[in-house]
């Protein structure tokens, strides 16, 4: 009982945070450039200051190899890490690298969390790579990835 | 693990003893086998509600990404004969590949059945204790036959209390929706487990939590074996979601090396099964994953294994599909480990295993109520229908003809599911046929607009669930069929640039132009527009009426696809074509 508490407040935490890319299959036909336009490169520049990540076995990454519902992608990232003061996750970034606006979530840490973990649903237009990027309290950036499906059904 | 088995080939070419001719085989042959060890499996899996025996023929073609054909999963006709050294036009042969299939019909006859199959069963509970014996069912066995459709599952799980059924998982289970699951589940006698299917509904109690037990402790012949459920992982997109609204599903992985882990260290059993619908090629994926699991029990994609086969340790069979095979499993296991096994995916070949009376009764009591309606002749067809092929099969270009003549519509697409029938060229269809063929609780036909870029799109999405060189991302089933659609198609091109030659109506395909399309038992409706909502007719129903308005029809075996980048349907590993 106290998990199925502990998921639905994650649940309900996650639906608040999670910042979700609007873009549907309609969007494709007409594309422009819009504010909302924000590609993973990009992205990763701002957040990195231009030092760039590295893909690392710390940061664990669980999504689908295909979406059950595009709409609602569920996604858990967690970072080993001892979660002290000298040695922490700053924060936990997610993108879905095609998503016209590539960045799903950012959640800020700090030692008093004691474990770094973070569930969310997130929103896939299409198939495309899932990007877990931890920033680390010395300054380094790692990264976990995931290609997740996203199809109108296949076969029986 | 220490691998002591010899494989069971079954009736011919197993080594020292002369070889036999088809007429010389007996019931000895297909019961032989070298007993071994404390505990016995049986199994079975995809018998899509096929109460009765059944002609069924295996594939002419089955392509996939060139890494995986020719590999066990992906290998058919002269391929699968080569690799499992079969013998021409012997039984097994028969069973197993499409060669020479209208000859060896007429003389080895229907396969399976449930009176033919409980002779096995009970020959072998007898032979080994019944005691000492499990039958684990891999699901996709509730649906597939008008009985079955008519009454909504509750015939098959009838049969399986008759036949003894110990453990299920499900796929096509769900498709009755989830409280008629629930209810069936009921009715069965059988435990149904799954480690995969876990609510996701976060405004109810289920939410992440487990909706049926994840394994089962079963002791025998003085073993503890731990099962472990797997049911179809992708049910949700290959189905219609509001089935199981509330559920999710996937291959979950972790949890499932979870699972293994508690029953090895705090159950303390002496082998590990999983028993699944995951598909042959992605359940190879799993052992892969996942550590510590003696042997896979799989099913989903109809692949008859005569041999099983061993990765990282695991033990994979899979035992075809329509009732053909039941899989005997010999396992000598004790103090937490398998010392050895032997295996034999035994034929049900219903001319030479004798019918349980009591069967006969039942199926005759099940099919009572609808006899009038399941025997009407509608025709007869020139040529052997059929079903299965990754491009083009008969039975399903005969539905497409059927929709396309009724709904007027440019293109339609019917599902590349791999359950069906087979009818002999010459021989009456009858409404039994036409319900083995497309008997589903979702039958309505849609016919609505799709530009034609969508049309392009959306095909080449479908190849990817097919094509894609990674079993992962596979759904397990074949290309949807077309109807008034040509193609060409490059399997081991990247995804989305697969298809070429793409003409409709004889023409090539302008992306711009809005076509009409009819379409079942897929999603494809969500992405049209101006839906005919006064078309709407099940399937079933326009299949009918078409073959009775034809009186005989005339399939030809030409097909629409063109196949680029390999020689023949049948490739053999490593190779473009069949040599």
């Amino acid at each position: 009982m106290q998990r199925r508490e502990f998921f639905k407040k994650l649940g309900s935490a996650a639906a608040i945070t999670a910042v979700i890319p609007m873009m549907s299959f309609a969007a494709d036909a007409k594309k422009q450039a819009g504010p909302n336009e924000f590609s993973y490169e990009k992205a990763l520049d701002v957040i990195t200051g231009g030092k760039g990540a590295k893909a690392s076995p710390k940061v664990s990454l669980k999504a689908p190899a295909i979406a059950e519902n595009g709409a609602v992608v569920p996604i858990t990232v967690e970072v080993e890490s001892p979660m002290t003061e000298s040695d922490y996750v700053k924060a936990i970034h997610i993108f879905a690298t095609k998503n016209s606006n590539s960045r799903s979530a950012s959640v800020h840490l700090t030692p008093a969390n004691g474990k770094a973990i973070f569930a969310a649903r997130i929103k896939l237009g299409s198939t495309q790579d899932v990007i877990a990027l931890a920033e680390m309290s010395d300054g380094t950036f790692l990264t976990a990835t995931q290609s997740v499906k996203v199809t109108i059904g296949g076969c029986g | 693990m220490h691998i002591a088995a010899i494989f069971g080939l079954g009736v011919v070419g197993s080594g020292c003893a002369p070889l036999k001719t088809p007429s010389q085989i007996s019931l000895k042959d297909i019961y032989e086998f070298n007993a071994k060890g404390n505990f016995t499996l049986l199994h079975m899996c995809d018998i899509h509600a096929h109460i009765k025996p059944l002609y069924w023929r295996e594939p002419s073609t089955l392509i996939s990404a060139p890494n995986l054909v020719g590999t066990p999963g992906f290998l058919c006709g002269e391929a699968f004969a080569k690799h499992y050294g079969l013998e021409p036009s012997s039984l097994n042969a028969y069973f197993d590949t499409y060669m020479d299939f209208e000859t060896l019909a007429k003389k080895f006859g229907k396969m399976g059945g449930i009176a033919h199959m409980k002779t096995y069963l009970d020959h072998v509970r007898a032979e080994r204790g019944a005691e000492n014996v499990l039958f684990l069912d891999s699901g996709d066995t509730w649906q597939g036959t008008g009985v079955a459709l008519k009454t909504r599952g509750e015939a098959i799980v009838k049969a399986q209390n008759y036949l003894g059924v110990d453990v299920m998982v499900g796929h096509w289970e769900f498709t009755y929706g989830k409280e008629r699951v629930l209810e069936l589940i009921e009715m069965l006698d059988a435990k149904f487990i799954s480690q995969n299917v876990i609510g996701n509904d976060p405004f109810k109690d289920e939410y992440e939590e487990l909706i049926f037990e994840p394994y089962t402790i079963q002791e025998k012949g003085g073993a503890k074996i731990g099962i472990i459920g797997q049911s179809f992982p992708f049910t949700s997109t290959a189905n219609p979601k509001e089935f199981t609204e509330g559920w999710s599903f996937g291959i979950r992985p972790e949890s499932l090396q979870k699972y293994v882990d508690e029953l090895r260290n705090e159950h303390k059993v002496d082998c590990v099964v999983v028993l699944s619908h995951d598909g042959f090629s992605v359940d190879q994926e799993v052992a892969r994953m996942v550590h510590g699991i003696d042997f896979i029990l799989s099913g989903h994609t109809h692949d008859p294994s005569p041999k099983p086969i061993i990765i990282n340790g695991t033990v994979i069979v899979i035992a075809g599909s329509h009732g053909k095979y039941i899989g005997r499993l010999d396992i000598d296991a004790k103090d937490g480990k398998v010392n050895g096994y032997e295996y034999k995916l035994v034929p049900m070949a219903s001319n030479m295993i004798p019918a349980d009376p009591a069967g006969v009764k039942l199926v005759d009591e099940l099919y009572a109520p609808f006899a009038e309606e399941f025997n009407e002749v509608l025709g007869k067809t020139k040529n052997t229908l059929y079903k299965r092929d990754t491009f083009f099969s008969t039975f399903d270009q005969l539905i497409n003809d059927a929709i396309m003549d009724e709904m007027k519509c440019d293109i339609s697409f019917t599902p590349g599911y791999r359950w069906g029938t087979t009818v002999l060229a010459g021989d009456d269809i009858i409404m039994d046929n036409v319900y083995e063929m497309c008997g589903i609780t979702y039958p309505d036909v849609y016919t609505f607009e799709l530009k034609g870029k969508r049309i392009a799109t959306l095909l080449e999405d479908i190849a990817d669930n097919v094509f894609n060189a990674n079993p992962l991302y596979q759904q397990g089933g074949d290309m949807s069929r077309l109807g008034g659609v040509t193609y060409s198609i490059a399997v081991a091109n990247k995804a989305g640039e697969r298809i070429s030659k793409l003409m409709i109506g004889g023409k090539p395909i302008d992306l711009d132009k809005t076509y009409i399309v009819s379409s079942w038992g897929g999603n494809l409706q969500n992405a049209g527009e101006n839906l005919q909502k006064d078309k709407i007719r099940a399937v079933y129903d326009v299949t009918r009426d078409y073959i009775k308005r034809k009186k005989i029809v005339d399939v030809s075996n030409e097909g629409n696809v063109t196949l680029v980048d390999f020689d023949c349907g049948c490739p053999v590993k490593g190779s473009r074509s069949c040599e």
